[in-house]
């Protein structure tokens, strides 16, 4: 080998000992930057190098140029890893200040009452059934809230309810199912309506307010009978409550079905056991294992007459619940009252 | 309803347990609401024996008794002046708790100590007598608990009595179902009335004047009885349902309500004058004093009893001071009817004279079933009272009663309960009932209906007991297949649930609570808004004054809960509620107008968490930010117009909006002198939207699409300086008259108020140039810009 080569060989090696040895120079990218600049830059120390290596002769060029190529590929190498240090070193200090615990810019957050919540999931579950929504004035005349549907003036029924009178003939409405006798007399059957809405007793304690939620269904059709009415309830008790639900009917009285029946479903609460699991009586079910949830039944020939319906051709059946009894069992709110105080600290739980 | 479970066996041997047999009843649509033990509260006292008894030597009134009660002889100082030696009396030991609450202790009289109490009949609810210690029968056993050694009902089922079940308020209407529900045969109490001759109906003649009113009145007459305490037996089962025993006469006349359900009233025959009972109405004003010595103003629509000379009762209701019993009486007339029911409610509502008699008639009672109930009733008040009964009956009966026949077909009830039994199965259930089956026509049956089932009016009430005696729970569930037309029916959406529940949706997303308020407010809370008295819903019967009329105004509601909030120490309030209105309208059918509200209420900070937002309270830009949120990003109208009112009822300011022609809302600021009322400390700002209206607009908006712009925006700033009369509008409104064909939008980026200046403002405003099918070069755009604020000089008084 000439010497000349050798000569520039070594200086080559040299040169890059020389580089290795910044290690650790430079504490900034900046610091960095001028090492680069210094060994790689177009006046750098490798350049310099490569002025040499034009003046030797033509045949020892290829291996001269080989070689400088490996030191200028090594001394790039190393300073792209000491950026990469540099670099995580500096991402790391910044991530040594961020304290993740700091309270975050939360935008205002909404909710819908717990009536609404709870009609909504009734009313999707009874639209998915095949129910259309109706509605009708919550300031009723006594002849749709009472006369129409079977509850005449001297009838013990009427002390069903407390009503609030606005005049002898006006009251406000005690239960949803004049919106019955509204959709019938407006279309011809079959009709299958839904009308959740305001409901007003007089009556105020522990148990009741002088206003609450009710949601009324009706199906008219030929040959509609209890035992559709069974099945559209046990389904929609089960959307409502779960697959598990148990449901009873018990016959009871309403004025405006016949026969009547009361729906219990068993006790969200306890599964229908009647007691906790500390053994203690369940508090929701009073420990029958039995809540009552709907009143419903078949409608009363005397509600299709007063609507111009022929009860020889048509039956039908009707079912009302209260909805803030569904909101109180599925979201376990104990009194009734807080529904309508409207503490934004209650409110705020329900979205 | 109170059933005594050992009296109900006396009709029906039924076996089971109590809880077994409510749990039938209930699923026969006779709720069983709780079942009780109706000497509970005595259920500690035991018989005890006097041993020895002796005067207290501190005090005369004393005795000191030494008292065997089975496990140890206590001593017990008595103050009752009957008490005795050798006699068998009640006794509390220590410790326990009495009918009033009152808890024996250990205690010293006069030096003396005592291990208890020796009760009376009063102390331990059995009677008014409180003369002397309760002296018990000689054959009780020492240390028995006195509910056992006195044989005391300890189980009463409580029943929920539907309005329709006039069958069942009674122990026999009980063991009739009793008997259906468990197959058992039902036995009625032997009847051995004693005539002792004479001729009731010789002595008072019934007249009755109108049969609708009164179908049936017969009565008996009982002479030469001797008022007094009722026996035992029966002060006891009369106990047992809660009845305070008072005389033989007046407990013989619940005794048989209760069993048999017929109400039955007593006269003191001396005091009934003219020989005759009429049964007629009431002449409008006419006063009438009650047995519980009220003076009452009747009208034309009460039924009256009269005698010769004057009324003696409130028929079905109450009788009258003037002919009651008392304790000298020595003649009784027995009474027993039957009235319209629709009459004796009418009558006992008004009055507020609710009773178990009236209660019974408005729902109906057992005219079959009646003259057993008197026969009874007499013999037992004989037996009581050491009288004898008249012989024959005073009676009138102008609508005798017949058994009422329905139709039935089987085929139907089928249909119509979803079951498939057999026609047997329906035949037996009316038949024990009580019914009379006729099916000579398989097809067409004809049923008749016994007295008592007098909720058995129509084919269908036949249907429900078939169902009902099967159990309704029995009947397979399955999906109706309903043929409901697919066409015009009308999906959520469109419907106005569909509409609120969007409207509901919107403000939760906006960052608000929703609220129910009650419909109903007081006429304080709309005057102290100002609103207009007039055209109020007002309720007749208010359960409070602060819930006697409709709300006129959702503010009414929500500025309550404002306040609720605000006693509760929450001081970011931001509520909406959707609801109704209500004003008077004397065209609609239901003589109001209900108006569908938006209400949206802001108060105090504007953000919720204090940090890291700024502190800040809401003002009028958050109230309007939220109703152009609904009308621009909800409802996607065009922006609204926003119009100053000088005069609003509770607002200032405030402020109209507008689409179009169209008011649909007013937004503003609560008077503070309202806000005070309502414990506000801050600004409390209100917007109060027409959500009908908004709904009507929304049915007719469609949503096309715009095209996306292909190229760039040039955006260009002018700070407009003038007078704070300029309002913001009117620059906005300026710049869109000049009608530059590339300006597409103009947005307001900063308001700014120099230091020390006071009425002028400075308002800068960011004009988005664009080409729909070029990129605009810097001179077009420039040479544009420079037009747009020429022309807005010249037409504001302003600087740029
Ligand atoms: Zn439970």
């Amino acid at each position: 080998m000439s010497d000349e080569l050798k000569t520039f060989l070594e200086g080559l090696d040299s040169l890059a000992r020389e580089c290795e040895a910044c290690k650790g120079q430079a504490a900034s990218l900046k610091e960095l930057e001028e090492i680069r600049v210094e060994y790689l830059g177009r006046k750098g120390k490798l350049a310099q190098n490569m002025q040499t290596l034009a003046k030797l002769p033509n045949e020892l060029k290829p291996e001269a140029g080989r070689k400088a190529n490996e030191v200028k590929q090594a001394i790039t190498a190393m300073i792209d890893a000491w950026q990469d240090e540099l670099n995580k070193a500096a991402a790391a200090a910044s991530l040594s200040r961020f304290d993740p615990s700091m309270p975050g810019r939360k935008p205002g957050v909404g909710s819908l009452h717990p009536v609404t919540l709870a009609m909504d999931e009734i009313c999707e579950v009874l639209v998915g059934l095949g129910f259309e929504h109706a509605t009708g004035p919550e300031v009723e005349n006594d002849w749709h809230n009472f006369e129409a549907l079977n509850i005449p003036q001297e009838h013990p029924a009427r002390d069903m309810q407390d009503t609030l009178y606005v005049s002898e003939n006006i009251v406000l409405r005690t239960h949803t199912s004049p919106v019955q006798i509204r959709s019938m007399l407006n279309k011809k059957p079959p009709l299958a309506v839904i009308a959740p809405g305001k409901v007003y007793r007089r009556d105020s304690d522990l148990t009741h307010t002088p206003m609450f939620h009710q949601i009324e269904g009706l199906l008219v059709d030929r040959e509609v009978s209890m035992g559709d009415l069974r099945g559209t309830l046990t389904a929609f008790v089960r959307q409502l409550f779960g697959q598990k639900t148990d449901v009873r009917f018990r016959p009871s009285f309403f004025p405006f079905t016949e026969p009547s029946a009361e729906v219990d479903i068993s006790c969200v609460m306890c599964g229908g056991e009647g007691k906790n699991q500390d053994g203690s009586t369940c508090r929701v079910c009073k420990g029958t294992g039995w809540v009552e949830i709907l009143g419903c039944g078949m409608v009363d020939p005397n509600v299709f007459k007063s609507v111009g319906y022929d009860p020889e051709l048509y039956t039908g059946f009707a079912f009302g619940l209260g909805v803030e009894r569904v909101a109180m069992l599925k979201y376990g709110i104990g009194d009734l009252r807080m529904f309508f105080e409207n503490d934004v600290r209650f409110l705020e739980q329900f979205a | 309803m109170l059933v005594s479970f050992n009296w109900l066996r006396e009709f029906v041997p039924f076996e089971g347990e109590a809880q077994e047999l409510g749990d039938r009843l209930t699923m026969l649509g006779l709720e069983l609401d709780s079942i009780e033990d109706p000497f509970e509260s005595v259920q500690d006292i035991v018989v005890g024996h006097v041993v020895e008894c002796e005067k207290h030597p501190e005090a005369e009134k004393l005795s000191v008794c030494k008292v065997d009660v089975g496990s140890e002889v206590l001593e017990i100082v008595c103050g009752a002046p009957n008490v005795g030696k050798g006699q068998k009396v009640p006794v509390a030991k220590v410790g326990v708790t009495m009918p009033d609450g009152l808890k024996i202790k250990k205690a010293k009289l006069r030096g003396v100590k005592s291990f208890g109490m020796i009760c009376s009949e009063r102390e331990l609810g059995f009677s008014e007598d409180h003369d002397g210690i309760w002296v018990l029968p000689e054959n009780l056993s020492v240390g028995d608990k006195l509910v056992d050694a006195l044989n005391l009902e300890r189980t009463v089922l409580d029943f929920d009595i539907t309005p329709n079940r006039a069958d069942a308020l009674s122990i026999l209407g009980f063991a009739r179902e009793t008997a259906l529900a468990f197959d058992l045969p039902l036995t009625m109490p032997e009847l051995n009335l004693v005539e002792a001759g004479g001729d009731a109906a010789s002595e008072v003649k019934i007249v009755i004047d109108d049969a609708e009113l009164c179908p049936l009145y017969q009565s008996r007459i009982i002479r030469d009885v001797a008022t007094g305490k009722a026996p035992d037996w029966m002060r006891y089962k009369l106990l047992a349902l809660g009845q305070r025993p008072i005389s033989n006469i007046v407990d013989v006349t619940n005794y048989i309500m209760f069993e048999l359900g017929q109400p039955l009233h007593s006269f003191d025959l001396d005091l009934i004058e003219g020989g005759m009972i009429r049964v007629a109405s009431a002449e409008d004003g006419m006063k009438f004093t009650t047995l519980d010595n009220m003076e009452r103003t009747l009208t034309a629509k009460d039924l009256l009893i009269w005698d010769g000379k004057k009324p003696v009762g409130l028929a079905g209701v109450m009788g009258g001071v003037n002919s009651e019993m008392h304790a000298g009486s020595r003649n009784v007339l027995l009474e027993a009817a039957v009235f319209r029911p629709g009459t004796i409610r009418k009558t006992a509502r008004r009055l507020a004279l609710p009773s178990d008699a009236s209660y019974r008639f408005e729902r109906g009672v057992d005219q079959v079933m009646n003259t057993f109930a008197l026969n009874r009733a007499a013999q037992l008040m004989a037996e009581t009272s050491g009288g004898s009964v008249v012989s024959g009956i005073a009676k009138a009966e102008p609508k005798p009663w017949r058994d009422r026949t329905h139709r039935y077909r089987h085929a139907r009830c089928m249909k119509l309960l979803g079951l498939d039994l057999e026609p047997a199965f329906a035949k037996r259930v009316f038949e024990l009932e009580g019914c009379k089956v006729d099916d000579s026509d398989p097809a067409d049956w004809k049923v008749a209906t016994p007295s008592y089932k007098l909720d058995l009016e129509r084919e269908v009430d036949l249907y429900e007991e078939v169902g009902r005696v099967y159990g309704l729970d029995r009947i397979p569930a399955v999906l109706p297949h309903v043929s409901k037309s697919l066409e015009g029916g009308a999906v959520t959406a469109d419907t106005e649930y569909g509409f609120v529940r969007s409207l509901k949706r919107w403000g939760m997303g906006a960052g608000l609570n929703e609220a129910i308020n009650y419909s109903f407010v007081g006429d304080d809370d709309l005057d102290r808004l100002n609103l207009p008295g007039e055209g109020r819903v007002r309720i007749a019967n208010p359960l409070s004054e602060d819930q006697n009329v409709m709300r006129t105004d959702i503010a009414a509601g929500l500025l309550n809960t404002l306040k609720h909030n605000l006693a509760q120490g929450n001081n970011h309030v931001r509520v909406f509620e959707v609801a109704k209105k209500f004003i008077e309208d004397r065209d609609s059918d239901t003589e109001t107008r209900e108006q569908l509200r938006l209400g949206v209420l802001l108060y105090g900070s504007r953000h919720a968490a204090e940090w890291p937002w700024p502190q800040e309270d809401v003002d009028y830009l958050d109230i309007k930010g939220h109703v152009e949120h609904l009308l621009e990003g909800h409802f996607k109208f065009c922006a609204p117009e926003c119009v100053m009112v000088e005069e609003h009822p509770y607002l200032s300011p405030c402020v109209e909006v507008k689409l179009g022609d169209e008011r649909v809302g007013v937004m503003g600021q609560v008077k503070s002198d309202i806000a005070d009322f309502y414990h506000a400390r801050k600004d409390v700002w209100l917007a109060d939207m027409d959500a009908e209206k908004l709904w009507e607009m929304d049915r007719g908006h469609r949503v096309t699409f715009c095209c996306l712009p292909k190229f760039p925006p040039s955006r260009r700033d002018i700070t407009v300086i003038g007078s704070l009369a300029i309002h913001a509008q009117q620059v906005y409104d300026a710049i869109a008259e000049i009608k530059s064909p590339l300006l597409e939008s103009v947005e307001m980026v900063a308001e700014y108020v120099p230091e020390g200046v006071e009425d002028e403002r400075n308002l800068s405003f960011r004009l988005t140039y664009r080409h729909a099918s070029k990129t605009l070069k810097d001179k077009e755009v420039d040479k544009q810009h420079k037009r747009v604020v020429d022309e807005l000089l010249k037409k504001l008084p302003i600087r740029i």
